[in-house]
């Protein structure tokens, strides 16, 4: 009933939307319908697609298509809407940044990969490759040589106009514009904030226009460490591919994985065991125990505790090496495989995750009392960086910092993996939506996760850790996406195979390039300190935006 | 006055919470340091035996390893780490059979994700738990496994 | 109790049955520069040790452990890594006042560490307006802190000397004001003659109340004005990343880092000698016996014992506390501290008045 009304409502309101798919339901519109239909998508009220999950630019050969994934918060029902255009060398689409803010940087880096230039979009600078790129590497296409794009050795110089594209529609006639945004004036006092600075925890770079101690305006330069991961898995087997999904979020590296395998296990279908589901389950709690740990210490030091820093670390230590020992490695664990897991889990695993979860609630409170009541923390974190419910839906910052927000967008309870639909936790949720609604939801985090580990450690079934697969893994035809409740945010896997042994288009839906995006408006208005408080308490990992 | 209450107030609350802090972390202080002396608690390190440290090929008491240079880790490697030299030669019967030359192990371009070791059908490598890697050059990282003179150990 | 006189007297004398009576003073002058600077080195250098291993201390951490005995000479060595390192040519700053900074900071560092009684018949520059000339010299590091902003020609630098300049002002109040507090009750701005008065009991038992919130303030405000955590805004590593000498390297660096631990040293040392006697003995007025014992410690023991106290608290404060914002960091001077200080002062007053003390 809901699954055809959806179909029915949106071939209403579309009349030319052609169904490519039931399931997951996939319609093609023509790439001038968008700016009509989309708004539509999202304020009818029977659909109300309000959360663009994931935004994939996909090279068809033939065309050049933007995958659009849907979710509506509201009714929980998704959908996938698709667009394309031929014209190879002129590529153009309208953009939807209007309609979902999240597109914003999504369109910048398909642009900047596959060179699509997004209509009615303000700043189509690229987002992740030097300006002076040349080509778009996610085009099949692409040439590669390295006489084509030579290692510079001069520093790229740093543009402050961004090129707009705009179209005016007279009857039949579209004339696209190009216009120029200033991001900043001559005039204006623009610092630096990374890419080597200590609090954008790694190398990323904030421009910031600063009017004395006050934050005027924040422009986000990523790319610095982009390693081109999705252009790279196009030339790699399934199994190989597994291996890069532990370097995006490092802090995550269970669960990306963990999101990974289901996708392709969900396209091979391919059952897993109880007990690997247990053992997945146990790892990626265990997983985002020490993230939020290392959130706090991180966080503490940013706000100028260094002492916390060191607690954190201390107690993170211990889930490392419970990771050692069962994974053989302590943070690129490398533990999931298609099928299963790599090794069964250490016999002393069970007792050592006891031990920690008596062990960990005392240092917690220990944690609340250096840092979380202390006056200055607290005034530094109540009320600074507001992040309203729509804006954290329209940005789609997922995760602890969509939470804190209001918004129930805990994958774990909308979209059970796992063992997860078998254990009883709370998702929490806070409404402050400021930076310590953001800092207490992770810490009660921890307290779930515990709780999560404590009903499973004692039920961990028999049976085997490792399903029988092909020596050489290929994938049907068509695309899937899976996603998991990573660390910071919904991490999800976008495949697209045309049944080789090598994916024809993987995406990663990164939880960070929502949360960067929010910087700006978050920062805006605060002090510098504020800025680093945000920053902490969003809690972005680099390399998970720089895939 | 409501406000000046609050001002007095919050000055009691602010100034307890700091203390709280402070008794804390003074608690901490003469607790038990966590600092782990290395190199000196060598002996008493624990490395779990499953740590992915470097790539070994193991060869027992008569110098023999397992390898039948059938490339297929080789394959595997996502980063080309591993490179096999493999020459042909002629056993008694006068079959061709192929045997390892060299086995390079790049251990700098290594991200020890196990594909090598799972798919080798012999067992003929494994990670091995040392983990004192350090070294001036880069070159030196590239280690060849088989040991001089090894051969691959005969069938029953 | 020995009486530190005893020796200058006989190195005066000594020098005067050798030398030509005009080279006297000179010769005097170099030996007591000379002390002056090894003693400020030394102090330094003891310091940052002890920084180090109460901070790891605090933070379950051994600290330095490697170069000497339980790490004794690690700063030593940092010393001597500090003195080679090259003084990079940073262009477009301002040469001048850029070379200049890191001297006027050590300069007010050092003749503020020349006021302090250290023991009894110890002290270099002692004179009727003591508490005066200290606070005046003190407060020069500013504008060495501001110069190094200002010429370093860097964001970062520059927003770390605007912020430095706003807190120090602001805390030179508090600093004067509990200091004034101290002041009326000893009767004297001699430091000789405060630590002298404390004989019968240190300023901080004899005056209690009033005399208990200055020397709170003042360890608030003291910590404050050696841009110490939580109040290192002017350096504030995750904000500005090392703010006003983010562009200072080798020996230049090396000055401000010495500067910031003098500082330090020198604010537990003013602490100390108004509010917990200076070099005095802990006296208790009618224990003679107990009074006795007391003055068999060395009076330079005492001195360095109290001051040792205060400088782990005002460790303690900077490794417990997050960093405060501008705004807290101002609303707590302005809003808390000033008043409470002019309230304080206006207590001591009504106390010394009406000799309510004991």
């Amino acid at each position: 009933m809901e699954k055809k009304s959806i179909k029915e409502i949106v071939l209403e309101l579309e009349p030319e939307a052609e169904v490519r798919s039931e399931q997951p339901f996939t319609v093609w519109v023509p790439p001038y319908r968008i700016p009509l239909l989309a708004p539509r998508l999202r304020d009818d009220e029977a659909l109300a697609f309000d959360f663009l999950v994931c935004m994939t630019g996909v090279d068809e050969g033939e065309t050049l298509d933007v995958v659009y994934l849907l979710r509506s918060t509201r009714h929980g029902h998704e959908m996938v809407l698709r667009t394309g255009t031929s014209d190879r060398e002129n590529p153009e689409l309208p953009s939807v940044v209007e309609v979902w803010a999240t597109a914003n940087l999504n369109e910048r880096e398909v642009y900047d990969f596959l060179g699509i230039r997004f209509i009615n979009h303000p700043d189509m600078r690229r987002l992740f490759l030097r300006n002076d790129w040349v080509g778009y590497p996610l085009r099949k296409d692409y040439n590669a040589d390295p006489a084509v794009n030579p290692v510079p050795l001069e520093s790229e110089e740093t543009v402050d106009v961004a090129p707009m594209y705009e179209a005016h529609v007279e009857g039949d006639n579209v004339d696209i514009e190009e216009k120029e945004n200033v991001v900043f004036g001559d005039e204006e006092y623009v610092v630096n904030i990374g890419p080597q600075h200590p609090a954008t925890h790694g190398v990323l770079r904030f421009r910031v226009q600063l009017d004395g101690e006050i934050v005027r305006k924040v422009d986000v330069n990523c790319g610095y460490i982009h390693r081109g991961i999705e252009k790279m898995t196009e030339s790699l087997t399934y199994p190989q591919t597994l291996a890069l999904t532990d370097r995006l979020d490092y802090l995550s590296a269970h669960q990306n994985r963990h999101a990974l395998c289901m996708c392709i296990e969900e396209a091979l279908g391919l059952e897993v065991s109880d007990r690997v589901k247990y053992i997945r389950t146990i790892m990626d709690e265990l997983t985002r125990i020490a993230s939020h740990l290392l959130f706090w210490s991180t966080f503490c030091m940013d706000l100028g505790a260094l002492t916390a820093f060191f607690y954190g670390f201390r107690d993170r230590e211990k889930i490392l090496d419970m990771f050692e020992e069962s994974c053989g490695g302590r943070l690129i664990m490398n533990y999931n495989t298609i099928g299963g897991v790599m090794q069964d889990i250490s016999p002393n695993l069970a007792h050592r995750i006891k031990t920690f979860v008596k062990y960990l609630p005392p240092m917690l409170k220990e944690y609340h009392d250096v840092f979380t009541g202390n006056i200055i923390a607290r005034q530094r974190m109540q009320g600074i960086g507001v992040l309203d419910y729509d804006a954290a839906v329209s940005n789609g910052v997922t995760g602890p910092s969509g939470r804190a927000s209001g918004w129930s967008c805990d994958v774990r309870k909308k979209h059970p993996y796992g063992v997860y639909d078998r254990v009883e936790f709370d998702e929490v949720i806070r409404h402050d939506g400021d930076v310590w609604g953001r800092y207490m939801v992770r810490m009660d985090e921890i307290l779930q996760s515990l709780r999560i580990l404590e009903q499973l450690v004692d039920n961990i079934p028999q049976g085997e850790w490792q399903a029988k697969t092909k020596p050489v893994i290929k994938l049907p035809e068509g695309s899937w996406y899976r996603s998991v409740e990573a660390s910071r945010g919904e991490f999800g896997v976008y495949i697209e195979s045309r049944g080789e042994k090598y994916p024809y288009r993987m995406k990663f839906r990164s939880p960070g390039l929502p949360l960067i995006s929010v910087v700006d408006p978050l920062a805006r208005g605060g002090k510098i300190a504020d800025l680093i408080a945000v920053g902490g308490s969003l809690d972005y990992v680099v390399p998970d935006i720089d895939r | 006055m409501n406000s000046f209450q609050r001002y007095i107030t919050s000055f009691w609350s602010g100034l307890g919470s700091l203390l709280v802090g402070m008794k804390t972390t003074l608690k901490i202080f003469f607790r038990k340091k966590t600092t782990e002396c290395y190199p000196e608690n060598r002996a008493t390190l624990v490395i779990s035996d499953r740590y992915r440290g470097e790539l070994v090929m193991p060869h027992d008491a008569e110098n023999h390893h397992k390898c039948v240079a059938c490339g297929l880790c080789e394959m595997n490697c996502p980063n080309g780490t591993i490179r096999i030299e493999s020459e042909f030669v002629e056993d008694e019967n006068g079959r061709k059979t192929k045997i390892l030359r060299a086995y390079h192990y790049d251990l700098g371009s290594c991200i020890f994700c196990q594909l090598c070791v799972k798919g080798c059908p012999h067992g003929a490598i494994e990670f091995r738990n040392t983990f004192e890697h350090a070294v001036f050059t880069r070159s030196k990282l590239v280690k060849q496994l088989n040991h001089p003179g090894s051969s691959v150990v005969k069938k029953q | 109790m020995f009486d530190f006189s005893v020796v200058t007297e006989w190195v005066d004398e000594g020098l005067r049955s050798w030398l030509p009576e005009g080279w006297v003073l000179p010769v005097e002058f170099f030996l007591i520069g000379l002390c002056l600077l090894v003693a400020y080195a030394i102090i330094a250098l003891v310091l940052i040790l002890y920084e180090r291993k109460v901070c790891a201390a605090f933070q379950c951490r051994l600290g330095p452990n490697r170069v000497g005995p339980w790490g004794v000479t690690q700063s030593v060595a940092d010393m001597l890594k500090m003195l080679t390192k090259e003084l990079i040519k940073i262009n477009h700053v301002d040469r001048f006042l850029f070379n200049l900074a890191p001297f006027i900071v050590i300069i007010s560092s050092v003749l503020a560490f020349g006021c302090i009684p250290f023991a009894k018949g110890l002290e270099i520059i002692d004179f009727n307006v003591g508490v005066f000339f200290l606070l005046a010299v003190s407060s020069i590091g500013i504008v060495g802190v501001l110069l190094a902003g200002w010429s370093s020609n860097n964001k970062y630098s520059l927003i770390g000397a605007m912020r430095s300049g706003a807190q120090m002002i602001s805390y030179e109040l508090s600093i004067g004001l509990t200091i004034l507090t101290m002041v009326v009750f000893s009767g004297s701005m001699q430091l000789s003659t405060i630590v002298e008065s404390q004989a019968e009991g240190w300023f901080i038992f004899r005056a209690h109340v009033p005399a208990v919130i200055a020397f709170v303030i003042y360890l608030i405000a003291g910590t404050a004005e050696t841009n110490r955590g939580p109040f290192d805004l002017p350096e504030a590593d995750s904000e500005l990343t090392a703010g006003y000498h983010t562009e200072y390297s080798g020996m230049h660096f090396g000055f401000f880092y010495l500067a910031e631990y003098l500082n330090m040293f020198v604010v537990a040392s003013v602490a100390a000698t108004l509010f917990l006697g200076g070099w005095m003995p802990l006296h208790i007025p009618g224990w003679d016996a107990f009074n006795a014992a007391m003055d068999w410690i060395p009076s330079i023991f005492w001195f360095i014992g109290k001051v040792a106290v205060l400088i782990f608290v005002i460790m303690w404060f900077k490794w417990t506390f997050p960093r405060l914002r501008i705004d807290q960091l101002l609303r707590l001077e302005w809003k808390y501290l000033l008043p409470i200080n002019l309230l304080n002062l206006l207590l001591m007053v009504v106390v010394v008045v009406f000799g309510l003390h004991f």
